[in-house]
């Protein structure tokens, strides 16, 4: 079952893109990597999927049901963290868990434990707590009563390697009981680190989707290749699907091979004697600034929405 | 409504609710107070203003030397508006737009709580706001008025509370409408000061010029005549149908505008 599925769903703010046409789905259990950059229409179609913002056209459904701008009984199912945290300043962290209790009949089973995993002292105001101890609050807050669906908008942003561990701890622990989590985030290693499924978006829209491993380990590689003998650089750019051809020495090269280009370029190498070889999948960032760079095209272009 | 929201929405606004009381209560304590020591001279003394200034202070459907005409012009007809205004219209503007531009609103519609819901709440609360404020208005009037031989009797305190109450919601959900329309507290808070200026102005100038009187039927200062009330009179019944007319189809309006529009 697709715990998130939406189809063309567009978003235009007056005359400006904010997300075009987006059609994704999330399954059951899935721990789904948003990625783009700052205005690439991450916030504005998490905002669409929790009926915050109406969309231009198109539709979504969470959990099965239609989201609409009055979907209350959905958000029971949801817990979110918003990008920018901004809760009641002059309010406490227990006010803003007992105000959430309200609304959902309790304080969640979740939420003492959570305040000891995080070290959280909720009793002080908001306005008196670091940028990472208020995104503590709104993890705290969102967790707390262990939703089926979590939609983390950048969640450990502001929180120090420790917190963010536990963080990854959490949405761990949470699948591994069929939770489900959308997570929109430009922070390449977390993505990597938690994530099962990245779709990256681009001015508005998915251009690529595909699970993490995959998309690391079949995209891009870093090859370096010590010959036995002096070779010139164009033995491997000839290779179509090659390119970065550096000359380390007379008789060392690198060179970074897309796609399924490795085979290939393995192949032009078994050509000449090998005395080393070194293969190394690049990581997330590659990938994804490949995605970004206006004159290449799309790695996985033949990825995308599948 | 919902109950919790209703609790936490109060609960903000405890403060600002309780110092605009106190200082109603202080005010109409401190009028009723004066009224023996000037109450007398106030007749002789409006009697020295020129008559293009009574006409300027008269909006006033109320005799000037009447108790009524005492309150109307002394508390009930500017400062009391500005305070009572300045009160609801802060309430208001920060409700909907203020929420929404400070990012609270998105936590707030995070929860399972629905958007009509929320909207409700709020206008519930703006009517415990306006029943708090025309009763820290008036009823100190009947409660230290006998001690200055002032003596109006709950019948009339009652008909003040909602009278007062009508005028606050109507001023209170004209600027909770433009609080559902706009983003950010300043410009509905802005608006509808403005526009309530403008009409106070249009009510001054209709004294003293009969082109200002064309505002007349629809501006909701020269409908509001407490004096007449405190002098046992009644006031025009257009102005309990203008009142109320205002506030419903304002907070029904800010209601359903509220429920659909982008809150982030």
């Amino acid at each position: 079952m697709d715990v998130i599925s939406t189809r063309s769903l567009t978003k235009y703010y007056g005359k400006t893109k904010g997300v075009a046409d987006l059609t994704m789905s999330v399954p059951q259990g899935a721990v789904y990597g948003f990625l783009g950059p700052n205005g690439a229409g991450k916030t504005t179609t998490i905002r669409c999927l929790l009926g915050m913002l109406k969309p231009t056209s198109g539709s979504a459904t969470l959990l099965g049901e239609a989201v609409s701008l009055d979907g209350a009984d959905l958000r029971h199912h949801i817990g979110y963290v918003a990008g920018e945290v901004r809760l009641y300043e002059k309010e406490t962290g227990r006010w803003h868990m007992q105000y959430a209790a309200g609304f959902r009949g309790g304080k969640g089973r979740l939420a003492d434990e959570l305040l000891e995993r995080f070290e959280f002292d909720p009793s002080r105001r908001v306005r008196e707590l670091s940028k990472g101890n208020k995104q503590k609050l709104a993890l705290i807050l969102a967790l707390a009563h262990d939703p089926e669906l979590l939609i983390l908008d950048e969640p450990t942003s502001g929180l120090d390697p420790l917190n963010q561990e536990t963080v990854y701890s959490v949405i761990e622990e949470r699948v591994a009981e069929g939770r489900t989590v959308f997570l929109s985030s430009h922070v390449l290693s977390e993505v990597e680190r938690v994530c099962d499924t990245v779709g990256i978006i681009r001015g508005g829209q998915l251009v690529a989707e595909e699970g993490v491993k995959a998309l690391l380990g079949k995209r891009l590689r870093q090859v370096g290749v010590e010959f036995a003998e002096p070779v010139d650089p164009a033995l491997l750019a000839q290779v179509p699907g090659v390119d970065n051809v550096t000359a380390i020495s007379a008789t060392s090269l690198t060179a970074r091979a897309r796609g399924d280009a490795v085979d290939a370029l393995i192949k032009r190498v078994a050509e000449r004697q090998v005395l080393d070889l070194h293969i190394q999948q690049a990581s997330l960032e590659d990938v994804f600034l490949e995605y970004y760079r206006d004159t290449a095209e799309p790695v996985a272009a033949e990825g995308g929405e599948e | 409504m919902s109950w919790t929201l209703f609790k936490a929405t109060l609960h903000q606004h405890r403060t600002s609710m309780f110092w605009f009381a106190i200082g109603l209560v202080s005010y109409a304590w401190m009028m009723t107070w004066f009224y023996p020591t000037i109450g007398e001279e106030y007749a002789n003394i409006i009697e020295t203003f020129p008559p293009e200034l009574l006409a300027v202070f008269g909006g006033s459907e109320v005799p000037f030397s009447s108790l009524g005409g005492y309150f109307q012009t002394e508390y009930l007809g500017i400062m009391w508006i500005l305070i009572v205004s300045s009160a609801v219209i802060i309430y208001a503007s920060r409700a909907f737009a203020g929420e929404i531009a400070a990012g609270t609103m998105e936590f707030v519609l995070s929860q399972p709580v629905s958007r009509v819901k929320v909207a409700l709440t709020r206008v519930i609360v703006l009517v415990v706001y306006a029943v708090v404020l025309a009763m820290a208005s008036f009823v100190p009037l009947e409660v230290f008025g006998p001690t200055y031989d002032i003596n109006l009797g709950w019948d009339v305190t009652g008909m003040l509370i909602a009278f007062g109450t009508l005028f606050v919601l109507a001023v209170g959900g004209f600027a909770m409408l433009l609080s559902a329309i706009f983003r950010g507290g300043g410009k509905p808070g802005a608006i509808a000061a403005g526009l309530l200026g403008t009409l106070w102005v249009a009510d001054l100038l209709s004294g003293a010029s009969e082109a200002a009187e064309a505002l007349g039927p629809v501006n909701v200062i020269a409908y509001w005549q407490p004096g007449l009330l405190i002098n046992g009179e009644q006031v025009a019944s257009e102005a309990w149908w203008l009142y109320g007319g205002i506030a419903l189809v304002s907070l029904i309006a800010a209601v359903v505008v509220f429920s659909r529009r982008d809150v982030a």
